[in-house]
This record gives structure tokens, C-alpha cells and sequence, in this order.
């Protein structure tokens, strides 16, 4: 008898665990065909407000708020509309504060509740994607980390345009984008995602020495003629002169921190669609892609590299030394780096290095056709309510009090607000104990509305504009695009093939007579001609 | 008739009698089900362009494209050479080492035997990542301990251990044979200790020496557990330590002729792409072959010494 009841519970129990299983996959399918008609049913919706519009005084947003308020009403419950993006050590301590005040403030506003679903960097890419694909809600999201190209080709992001969606409810963001930069980060002519605001030129090869290194080695600075950013101009020659008188001065230091960044950060050259295998070397006048590892450029900067090696400039494990370069100079033992300057840099490099940095800019400025398209933000294709997260979108954009709360935190709690409006920490707050400080003003759609943090200038904004406005090497293919998911096979080999070869020409441990014929051969044998041929082909359609 | 109604008989008898057993295992199928065989209809996306607009199911259907980067390239034979050499290495290898190790504790007598069986299991615990700044630790170029101190001491010029690839296969095999002897040997010394002591008894009152017993006696009782290991590393022969070859060697470019393997070629290759389609094309690639060669083994085995085959 016992046994009896024992089979049976066994059976059940089994039972139940397999219906569980089929339940779970039913649901899944299920909810599918829910979304599909959910959207017939928001689309009916949205044909309703506009047929509604044309009698009353009300524009769309509008009507499209007050509906939610309403709903709202009824139900006791806001919808939510959820922001993901990046920080540098997972979601802060004071990101529930943070999401209240913000919630306070759209639920008046927009009658929603707004959440920053703030990831660390480390995890931001795997989380994200695992979130997009799984239905899981992230309704508003930075490409920076999976990359734009990615998420578009994934089919992760919503068309912006679709039924008037940013012309009706994110007009003022239209407005505060230019166009020229909106198409460049179209798609196939699809809008996937807006720019944030930021400085697109990069001010190339600057050279960042330690004030107190100069000092200590007795460098003239005043013999350098300033640059429009208020850097110190200076050539190849000086900046070999700077490295021997500091490396005299301070034998034990390593004077360069390397980094593989001279094409990136050193160079004009346009890493067009992404990746360096098959440039643009003259991208302001040229569509014509190259072999960039060829080019009299890059072997002046293997020569470079291999002469400061030589010379004990740069350290020995340079090849597996994976840490920022910055941070090595921040612990002490290195003395300069190089990098790209910006408008009101100077705050930023002082302190991810943390001691004063002197900048020498050597190279030109420069926006690379996916500059702009870099890391644009996006809209999940699965949101249940993309007018509402239109909305948002537009307000993170263009309003002060929620651009101050995403970008800093609560005014009085995280920072107080100077007399000529620029802020600072609050009494007792740093960055090692503030609750909220992502830090990551670069990738926030528009740190511009925000406040300025004390030291940069009042106007960055505008200067920032003016400097993308001014720069002189504008490559030509500003906005194209390309989907390389037909030439996998060879952009693997061809990474394999400059992983293998390429460092230890960019760090100077081989002869580059030697060191360049190897990679090159390596790059031809990979495929390099065909994926650049590829390249120039969507290139040349694209042109027309 | 009569005798299929008795069989059933039987059957149900025997079902009966082992339902506690299989309500003790109820938790660990079900883990099972949930964990191996419910994701299984997801292999589709392997043949699949995936697009998250229109689900895995709907995404469109490419074929074997997306197998193509595995195969297309100069770097295929690399990787495929290097993933089942180690692994016939590391198998022999690490066997022939646990099962010396696991002897030689079995034939202890101190009562530093548990501590030494601690040592030795050490490294097992340690994560790879930790590892790799250990060796790191040696083999730096300005700090590392051979450079600075062995090599010097003899009065030789410092190698540049991360970019000389001709050191690697024997760094990676020394380094896999000290992080894993401590757990394998560990179930060979299992098996020893289960061996019934009066066979050594007789066997030592009969003459004969420490040497003959254990060659006679020890290691073939141990054969049926050597073979059972051997089978289920076979299994994953087309499966590498992504740590132990991603991390050992610092992700080195200069060392990618022998540090690369099917995984870290997976890995670095999709880092860049985000392409879940093929992702799961090279992970199926991985199973199928480790599937047919772990059957084939398995053939063999059977047919020189049907008792110890797995199935």
C-alpha cells in the first residue's frame, strides 16, 4: 500500500515537472504571440490619438501623457521605462535614491516612472544582450559595450522613425541633434539610435608627460606655442627630447606606458566599418581603402616605438601589461603616455592619472566616419510602450533636472552647486564614498544639460561644438556602415593574424623591417584583399 | 506467453523495489532535464541568422554558413592540431603522473600522508586566473624569477618567455599536470585504498617485493578506473581549459601558433562579433565530435575488455 502512495506521488511529481517544462516553453511562445498582438493593439492606439489630435488642441506627447496619467489613476500603478548603461563598478549604492528622484519628477512630467539599470562594464555587455533576448525589461540602452553595429545586426533595436515616433513625441531631440549627425548613424537609411552629445573630433597623438617629471628634469615649457585647445604644440623632435631628459632624470621610472592605440588615438587614418584592416589614409579627400600596416604612416610609428625601445623607454612586459595606461601612471612607476585631448581634458587625464599632466599635442584633429556612430543610444524592439520610452529618451536629452540626476546623482547629497553654476562634491563626498558617481559622462546622451564640474569651463558645451565644427580632417565617409557578417570567416583570421604580429611592432620588440614584412604577409594570407576589396565595394555603392 | 507475462512480472517487481532509489535520484534527473536536455531544441540557432525581432525559431536559415569561420581559415588546422594534441598529452601524462602519485600516497605510512594529499590537491583549488599571474611571476620579463634569478645565476641571457613559442608546449603541459594530479589522483587512491588489503597479504607472505605487488596487483585493479577516466577525457578531447590556455599564456599574440585551441579561437573571434548563431555552431561542432570519439573509444574498449567499457 505504502508503495502505492509512493507511485503515485512519484507520479505526480513527475507530472508536474514535465507540464512545468512544457508550461515554460508554451509561455514563452505564447508571450510572443502576446507582444505581436500587444503592438497591433498600440498601433490601433496610436491611430486613435491621431484621429484625436486633428479635433482637439492637444499635440500628440501630450495626449499621449495625459492617457498614462490617467491610466495611472485608475490603476494606482505608473508604467516604467527602464535606462541600462555602463559604469566602472556595478550599480552604485544610492542608485535606489537616484531612480525615486527621478521617478518623482517624470511621473508629473511624463507620467512614468523612469529606472537606471546601471551594469558594470565588466558585465554590461553579456547582461545587456542576455536582457535583449530574453525579453527580460530594458526599454532604453547605451550601445557602448556590445557596439551599435551588433545590436542593429541582432535585430535588438527598434526603428526610431517608425509611425512618427521621434518627429511626434522626441522633437526636441530631434531639434538639439543635427541631422548630418542623426543620418550618421543611420542603417540601411533606418535611424537605430541617436548620438549622445559629445565631442566626435578627437584631437589625435597627444602626448601626456607628469608635470612634476618635466619639472624634475628641468624642461622648458615656455618655448611651446599654445594650440585652439590651450595645449602645448610640439613635434616628434621635442617630444624625443622630452623622453631623454626625463628618462636621465628619473632612470629607475619607465618613461612610455604603451598602449595599442596608435592608430585609434595617433593617427587620422579611418578605420573605416570598424576595424583597421583597410582604411582610408586620407579620409578627408580619399575613399580609397588601403592597407594601413603598408603605409609610410605606420612604419614612421613602428620606427618610432621600435627606437624608444631600444632606448629603454618602455618596459619589458610592455606585450602583457593589460592595465589602462593611465593607471600606470597613476601607481608612479611609468611617466607618459599617449592620447586624444578634447575640450576641457585636462581634468579628466589629472585625474585618471592622478597627478598633473602636462599635454603636447603633436597630431591633428579628426572625426572618423564612425565617430559619431560610435555608441549611439537605442530602443529595445521589445519595448511594450515605445512612445513613452520616446519620451524619455527626449527628456534625458533636453532636461536639466534629469540629465543632473543620470549624470551626478542629488544635488545636496552627491555634490552642492557653485555661484557660477558649476558643481563640486558635497562636504564630506569623494569619489571612493559617493553613492552615486558613474563616472561615465562621455556615453550619457547629453552631459551638456547637466552641470559642469568645477575647474572645466562654464561654456564646454559650445566648445565642444565648436571643436566638432572646426576640425580640420573630416573624413569623407562620415556615417558609413557595413555589415561584415558575410566575411566572418576572413576578420577572424585577419584578427588572429595582427594579434599574433602586430603588438610587438606597435611596442617595438622586433626590427620593423622584419616585424612589418611578417604581418603583412600574415594579414595577406588571412584574406586582407578580399575583405578590403569587400569593404571598397560597399564603399563605392554606398558614395553614389 | 507465459514467459513474457513473467517477465513484466518481473519488471514491475524490480520497478517496485527500486522506487526509493529512484526518488533519491529524482533531484539530480530533474537538474539534468532541466539543465542538459531542456535547451537542447536551442541548437537550431546553430543553422540560424539570429535575430532577436524574430526569436530563435524564426530567424532565418542559413545552412552551415555560420560553421564556415571554424573551417575557412588558415587558422582551422592550427587550432584542431592544437586542441587533440594537448589533450592526448595531457591524458597521458596527467594518468601516468595521478596514478604514480596515488600509489605512492596508498604506500605511505606517515601521518603526514593527509597533509601531503592537501598539498598536492592545491592547486586544483586555485582559480586560473591566479595561476596565470603565478607563472607570470616567473616567467617576467623584467621581474620574473627565472629571468632574475635562475638564469642569471647561471650566467645566461634572459629569455623572453611570452614571445618564444618553442617553450610553450612543455610550460602548458607542466603547468595542466600541476593543477590537476592532486584531483584525479584522488580517485585512483579511492580505488587503491578499496582494494582488498589480504590479496597484498598472501601476495607479501608468498615473497613477493613492494615492486611486483604493485605491478602485479595494484595496477591491474586499478585498470578498470584508468580506463573509465581515460573514456570520459576522450569525451572532451575537442574541448579545451579556455584559463589554461587563454590565461596562462596572457592572451600573447607571439604565442597563438601553439596556445591556440578551438575555444580561445571561439572566444577571441566572437568577443569582437557578439554572434550567438555561431557561438552555438562551434559549441554542437565540439560535442558532436567529442561524441563520435568518445563512442568510438568506447568500440574499442569493448571489444579488447568488454567489462570495463562504459556502456
Amino acid at each position: 500500500m505504502k508503495k502505492k502512495v509512493l507511485a503515485t506521488l512519484l507520479l505526480a511529481a513527475m507530472v508536474t515537472t514535465s507540464v512545468m517544462g512544457c508550461g515554460g516553453a508554451a509561455d514563452s511562445t505564447s508571450s510572443a504571440d502576446k507582444a505581436e498582438t500587444k503592438q497591433e493593439a498600440s498601433t490601433e492606439k496610436k491611430e486613435e490619438a491621431t484621429a484625436e489630435t486633428t479635433d482637439g488642441d492637444f499635440s500628440l506627447a501630450e495626449q499621449a501623457i495625459a492617457d498614462r496619467k490617467a491610466k495611472a489613476e485608475e490603476t494606482g500603478e505608473y508604467e516604467k521605462v527602464v535606462v541600462s548603461f555602463f559604469d566602472w563598478t556595478g550599480a552604485p549604492a544610492g542608485i535606489d535614491r537616484v531612480n525615486a528622484k527621478l521617478s518623482e519628477y517624470t511621473r508629473e512630467k511624463l507620467g512614468v516612472d523612469m529606472e537606471l539599470l546601471i551594469i558594470d562594464v565588466a558585465a554590461y555587455t553579456e547582461d545587456l544582450k542576455l536582457m535583449l533576448s530574453s525579453g527580460e525589461q530594458v526599454d532604453l540602452f547605451s550601445t557602448c559595450g556590445p557596439g551599435y553595429m551588433t545590436c542593429v545586426n541582432n535585430g535588438y533595436t527598434a526603428d526610431l522613425e517608425e509611425d512618427g515616433l521621434l518627429d511626434n513625441y522626441g522633437a526636441e531631440l530631434k531639434n538639439l541633434i543635427r541631422t548630418e549627425y542623426l543620418d550618421a548613424c543611420r542603417v540601411g537609411g533606418t535611424l537605430y539610435g541617436v548620438p549622445p552629445i559629445k565631442d566626435y573630433a578627437i584631437q589625435t597623438a597627444c602626448i601626456l608627460i607628469g608635470t612634476e617629471y618635466l619639472e624634475g628634469a628641468g624642461v622648458d615649457l615656455s618655448k611651446f606655442e599654445k594650440d585652439d585647445l590651450g595645449y602645448n604644440k610640439a613635434t616628434w623632435d621635442d617630444v624625443d627630447e622630452m623622453f631623454a631628459a626625463i628618462h636621465e632624470a628619473y632612470p629607475d621610472k619607465i618613461v612610455y606606458s604603451t598602449q595599442d592605440n596608435l592608430l585609434t588615438q595617433g593617427s587620422c587614418v579611418d578605420n573605416i566599418a570598424g576595424d583597421y584592416f583597410g582604411c582610408l589614409l586620407d579620409p578627408a579627400n580619399s575613399l580609397e581603402i588601403e592597407n594601413v600596416y603598408e603605409s609610410e604612416l605606420f612604419k614612421e610609428w613602428a620606427d618610432r616605438a621600435y627606437r624608444w625601445n631600444q632606448a629603454g623607454y618602455i618596459s619589458g612586459d610592455a606585450m602583457t601589461d593589460d592595465n589602462g595606461a593611465s593607471s600606470r601612471i597613476k601607481s608612479g612607476a611609468y611617466m607618459a603616455m599617449m592620447s586624444q585631448a578634447k575640450p576641457a581634458y585636462q581634468n579628466q587625464i589629472n585625474g585618471e592619472c592622478g597627478r598633473d599632466m602636462t599635454i603636447f599635442d603633436v597630431g591633428d584633429a579628426f572625426m572618423g566616419s564612425s565617430a559619431v556612430s560610435a555608441f549611439p543610444w537605442c530602443m529595445n524592439q521589445a519595448t511594450e510602450d515605445p512612445i513613452a520610452a520616446m519620451q524619455v529618451l527626449n527628456l534625458l536629452y533636453t532636461d536639466p533636472v534629469v540629465a543632473n540626476l543620470a549624470c551626478w546623482g542629488e544635488e545636496g547629497v552627491e555634490y552642492v552647486v557653485n555661484p557660477d553654476t558649476s558643481i563640486n562634491w558635497a562636504e564630506g563626498v569623494n569619489p571612493d564614498n559617493s553613492e552615486y558617481y558613474p563616472n561615465v559622462l562621455w556615453l550619457m546622451p547629453n552631459q551638456y544639460a547637466a552641470h559642469v564640474w568645477e575647474g572645466d569651463p562654464i561654456d564646454v558645451g559650445e566648445q565642444t561644438a565648436a571643436f566638432n565644427d572646426n576640425c580640420p580632417v573630416k573624413s569623407k565617409a562620415l556615417g558609413f556602415t557595413w555589415d561584415n557578417s558575410d566575411y566572418v570567416a576572413e576578420f577572424t583570421a585577419l584578427q588572429n593574424a595582427y594579434k599574433e604580429f602586430g603588438p610587438q611592432v606597435i611596442y617595438g620588440f622586433v626590427d620593423p623591417e622584419t616585424g612589418l614584412k611578417q604581418l603583412n604577409d600574415a594579414l595577406y594570407a588571412a584574406g586582407l584583399q578580399e575583405y578590403m576589396d569587400a569593404k571598397q565595394e560597399a564603399l563605392n555603392e554606398w558614395a553614389k | 506467453m507465459k514467459v513474457t507475462a513473467k517477465k513484466e512480472k518481473n519488471l514491475k517487481k524490480r520497478l517496485i523495489r527500486y522506487i526509493p532509489l529512484y526518488i533519491m535520484a529524482l533531484p539530480g534527473l530533474l537538474y539534468l532535464f532541466i539543465n542538459n536536455y531542456m535547451p537542447l531544441p536551442g541548437l537550431v540557432l546553430a543553422f540560424k541568422k539570429y535575430n532577436a525581432k524574430k526569436g530563435i525559431f524564426g530567424s532565418k536559415n542559413v545552412g552551415f554558413k555560420n560553421f564556415k569561420y571554424l573551417f575557412a581559415t588558415q587558422d582551422a588546422f592550427v587550432i584542431t592540431r592544437n586542441t587533440i594534441l594537448y589533450n592526448i598529452v595531457f591524458i597521458i601524462v596527467n594518468t601516468v603522473l595521478a596514478v604514480f602519485v596515488a600509489i605512492l600516497l596508498a604506500e605511505m605510512t606517515s601521518k603526514l600522508k593527509k597533509i601531503y594529499q592537501i598539498i598536492i590537491l592545491l592547486p586544483f583549488m586555485i582559480s586560473m586566473v591566479i595561476v596565470s599571474y603565478l607563472v607570470f611571476g616567473f616567467l617576467s620579463n623584467d621581474n620574473g624569477f627565472l629571468n632574475n634569478t635562475i638564469l642569471a645565476a647561471l650566467g645566461k641571457e634572459p629569455i623572453q618567455w611570452y614571445m618564444q613559442k618553442q617553450y610553450w608546449p612543455f610550460i602548458l603541459v607542466f603547468v595542466n599536470a600541476w593543477k590537476v594530479i592532486g584531483y584525479n589522483c584522488i580517485i585512483y587512491l579511492s580505488t587503491i585504498l578499496g582494494i582488498d588489503r589480504s590479496i597484498y597479504e598472501s601476495a607479501s607472505i608468498d615473497g613477493a617485493s613492494k615492486w611486483t605487488q604493485i605491478g602485479k596487483i595494484t595496477i591491474p585493479l586499478l585498470k578498470p578506473t584508468i580506463i573509465m577516466m581515460t573514456l570520459l577525457a576522450i569525451g572532451r578531447i575537442f574541448y579545451s581549459d579556455f584559463g589554461l590556455f587563454y590565461q596562462v599564456p596572457q592572451n600573447q599574440g607571439a604565442l597563438f601558433s601553439v596556445t591556440n585551441t578551438i575555444d580561445t579561437y571561439v572566444y577571441r573571434g566572437l568577443l569582437e562579433l557578439g554572434d550567438m548563431s555561431m557561438a552555438s555552431a562551434a559549441g554542437l561542432y565540439q560535442s558532436v565530435v567529442g561524441f563520435i570519439f568518445i563512442l568510438t573509444a568506447n568500440l574499442i574498449v569493448r571489444k579488447l575488455d568488454p567489462e570495463s567499457a562504459l556502456f
